[in-house]
């Protein structure tokens, strides 16, 4: 019976250490890809949010957009708020048109207008074009324990990563991008993001619902909480064309 | 024909309707906004008479609501309304205190009415018709390639409003990087002027009552000798310009409107590329200049104790010891076909600023304006030439030939904090290269954020860079809370009153002139949903 049990648990002494060594033998590369492929990893990906401005001290005012998401192409329309009426097409880095209800007019964005932020809010509009971790980043694993990796990331030379360095919270097992920081050139932190609330948003379509960006330099923090996300909805890429901005007029 | 029309429409639209939608609330959207918008005049020397002014100039309420159905995805009908409440009451009579309109008037105004219809008869291929808006061109606001609508400039701080019309729009996207669109606009609309035009017609006054100016007619430098000529001393009036013995009525001027007819129809077409970094289009309009051009003048005069000619002068304001003048002009709108280019250049690296530019070369119908004079009922002998004299001043006011038109503009912004956009212009949007020419401008925006962009700091600036005029326009704009906006600001016009020649139309400063408007102060609230 003793021999029988501690047979057992070598058994499952085995077993876990070679799950371990699996685990060990992913490369920060591997798990960067897998981490893009549960954020980023849909044909294309639809989501209905309430983006909540909090200030400094404390007040708060929110606004209600919608994303179609395609690769690289975005489409992006706010229903509520001063900008209600406006949207914004992302064709691919440096091809950026916003639809002006003001001037009915569709406007190419220069590149220097996505460095502002978005709606007033801690995301840029690079952040918000930012859609592929591996496309722009590279990886080293710079810690990990039981439940995370933290993945210590350089922006690829030529590629159009936000920033120049981002550190990564990579949850084993489900590779869900749990949080993420952004740094400078000089290394200093720029804004962090906080994912949380992971919620099943219909046949085990698994994301967190709640997102948290908070600008490190002035303490300024952004909450994006998704009210509805839908992926793989075979949308044409005819949905990502100025005819069809024009149209949502 | 017009109800082959509809048929025709009907089934284009039956053609259309692949998958209805299954209920009301699912088709229909509503948005609109309202505003409120009071503005003070801060000067007493740019109205009608000396003096007039430190008092209110606006007590607007606007609400504007736009409904759009989307019966199937590929219908769409779209209602764009105004209800407009002036704020000052119009009622100066007592049977007018009974009416509501004369106390609180207001206008409705239907700015879009219109179908589209998307994917027919070919998937590449889109339809709209009825009351539109269209803006064509990629410079910000100044855009010389922009030509169907007429503008509305009701409002002197809005350069962006337009008077809608109605219009057959063809839409052609046969690939990624290209879409070619047709418009057909079966009837002319002149363009709003401001209420500050009239004073472009209005007379002059002095302390004494007399009048110290008139509108100068469009002439060139021989009719300006022969207009000078009858008001010298040993001219028909003998008087050597004492203007003090002229009791001059209201100028009146009438607009000589295109007729109904298809031939005044608007017709253009534009073929918009893109190639990376670049977006261009070229364009080509047919049809008429938006703002009024001086065509004809005639002056009536009855001298003293002289004979009226029934023609012109108003006898009930005839004061019998003075020359009793009447001076009756006609404008009119004059056609023209632009060619035009436009593009914007947007570069990946966001340390570069982005560039537009759009020209437009106009080639413009031929307006020769014509001046007569009546006194004491005889026409005068105003010819250039005693021995073929001509009983009209004649002067070429747009000379029919080939002009251009251009905007060059760079803008650029630092993350939320700062923007700034620069322009370079040839040709205001009224200017027709007439007698009073093309000017250059130099146009510049400037805006600053604070606090996650909710205050915005914003100052426009237009300076005339041929007769040095200039209008500068601060603005701070607040948002309270998401969709409620507050503006505070202020615009004013720098430049002479009056032109440095009374009898030459050229010399009218851009901005100084009166018909550009008043200097004011405004608060502006405006509420989106």
């Amino acid at each position: 019976m003793r021999l029988r049990t501690v047979g057992r648990m070598l058994a499952v002494v085995v077993a876990l250490a070679a799950f371990s060594g699996t685990a060990q033998a992913e490369t920060a590369a591997e798990i960067l890809v897998k981490m893009d492929k549960t954020v980023n990893g849909f044909d294309d990906q639809f989501m209905d949010n309430t983006m909540t401005i909090i200030n400094i001290d404390g007040s708060k005012k929110s606004y209600r957009f919608s994303i179609l998401q395609k690769g690289e192409k975005r489409l992006i329309r706010f229903s509520t708020g001063e900008m209600k009426g406006m949207a914004n097409l992302i064709e691919g880095a440096g091809r950026v048109y916003a639809y002006l209800p003001g001037q009915k007019k569709v406007r190419r964005v220069s590149a220097h207008n996505m460095q502002q932020s978005f709606a007033g809010s801690d995301f840029s509009n690079d952040d918000m074009a930012f859609t592929s971790w591996p496309g722009n980043y590279t990886a080293e694993i710079k810690s990990q324990d039981d439940n995370y990796w933290v993945l210590a990331c350089t922006a690829i030379p030529g590629k159009s990563a936000p920033y120049p360095a981002a550190e990564a919270k990579v949850r084993k097992g489900t590779y869900q991008l749990d949080a993420y920081t952004f740094f400078d050139e000089a290394g200093k932190p720029i804004k962090s993001f906080e994912n949380s609330d992971l919620t099943d948003f219909g046949g085990g379509l698994m994301r967190n619902k709640t997102v948290l960006v908070t600008d490190l330099r002035t303490g300024h923090k952004t909450q994006l909480e998704i009210h509805e996300f839908k992926v793989n909805q075979k949308v044409p890429d005819s949905k990502f064309t100025q005819r069809e901005l024009e149209w949502g007029r | 024909m017009k109800h082959k029309t509809t048929l025709l429409f009907a089934g284009v639209i039956l053609l259309a309707s692949g998958s209805a939608k299954a209920n009301w609330a699912e088709m229909i959207s509503l948005s609109g906004s309202l505003e409120s918008d009071v503005r003070f005049i801060t000067d007493n020397w740019r109205g009608a008479k000396k003096g007039q002014g430190y008092e209110f100039e606006m007590n607007r309420n606007d609400i504007n609501l736009r409904l759009r159905a989307d019966p199937t995805e590929r219908v769409q009908a779209v209602v764009d309304t105004r209800l407009r409440f002036f704020g000052f009451n119009e009622a100066a009579t007592l049977p007018e205190l009974i009416s509501r309109e004369r106390i609180d008037p207001f206008s409705f105004q239907l700015t879009e009415a219109y179908v589209a219809v998307r994917g027919v008869p070919w998937s590449k291929m889109d339809i709209k018709i009825g009351r539109m808006i269209q803006t064509w061109g990629t410079v910000d606001m100044f855009n010389p390639t922009d030509n169907l609508n007429a503008r509305d400039f009701s409002d002197p701080l809005n350069f962006m409003d337009k008077v809608p019309n109605q219009m057959l729009e063809i839409d052609i996207y046969p690939t990624d990087w290209l879409t070619l669109q047709a418009v057909w606009v079966p009837t002319f609309k002149p363009s709003q002027l401001p209420p500050s035009a009239v004073l472009g017609f209005a007379l002059e006054y002095d302390d004494n009552g007399c009048v110290a100016g008139f509108p100068a007619p469009p002439l060139d430098a021989d009719g300006r000798a022969v207009l000078g000529s009858l008001f010298s001393a040993d001219g028909p009036f003998g008087m050597d310009l004492d203007l003090c013995r002229l009791n001059f009525a209201n100028p009146e001027v009438r607009t000589v409107m295109p007729k109904a007819g298809i031939s005044n129809s608007q017709a253009a077409a534009r073929a918009k590329f893109q190639a990376g970094p670049v977006d261009f289009s070229l364009s080509y309009y047919y049809g008429r200049f938006k703002f009024p051009v001086a065509y004809t003048a005639v002056a009536d005069v009855m001298s003293p104790g002289g004979k009226t000619s029934g023609f012109v002068t108003d006898s009930k304001t005839i004061d019998p010891k003075k020359y009793n003048v009447k001076y009756v002009a006609e404008v009119m709108y004059p056609r023209m076909q632009v060619i035009g280019a436009d593009f914007a250049y947007s570069s990946d690296n966001p340390w570069v600023p982005g560039f537009k530019a759009e020209a437009a070369l106009i080639l413009p119908e031929k307006v020769d304006f014509g001046m007569s004079a009546f006194l004491d009922g005889e026409k005068l002998d105003l010819g250039k030439d005693p021995a073929n004299p001509m009983r009209t001043i004649t002067s070429s006011n747009g000379s029919g030939k080939p002009f251009v038109k251009a905007t060059v503009g760079v803008d650029w912004s630092y993350s939320d904090i700062f923007y700034i956009n620069l322009m370079y212009v040839y040709g205001f949007f009224d200017e027709f290269n007439d007698r009073f020419g093309l000017h250059h401008f130099f146009v510049g925006a400037t805006e600053f954020k604070f606090l996650q962009s909710e205050l915005q700091i914003r100052m426009s600036s237009v300076l005339d860079m041929t007769d040095l005029s200039a209008m500068i326009y601060p603005q701070l704009t607040w948002i309270v809370a998401p969709a409620v906006e507050l503006s505070f600001g202020y615009m004013h016009f720098f430049g002479d009153t009056s032109p440095r020649d009374p009898l030459d139309f050229a010399t009218k400063s851009r901005f100084g002139q009166k018909a550009t408007g008043r200097n004011v102060a405004f608060m502006k609230a405006k509420v989106t949903f």
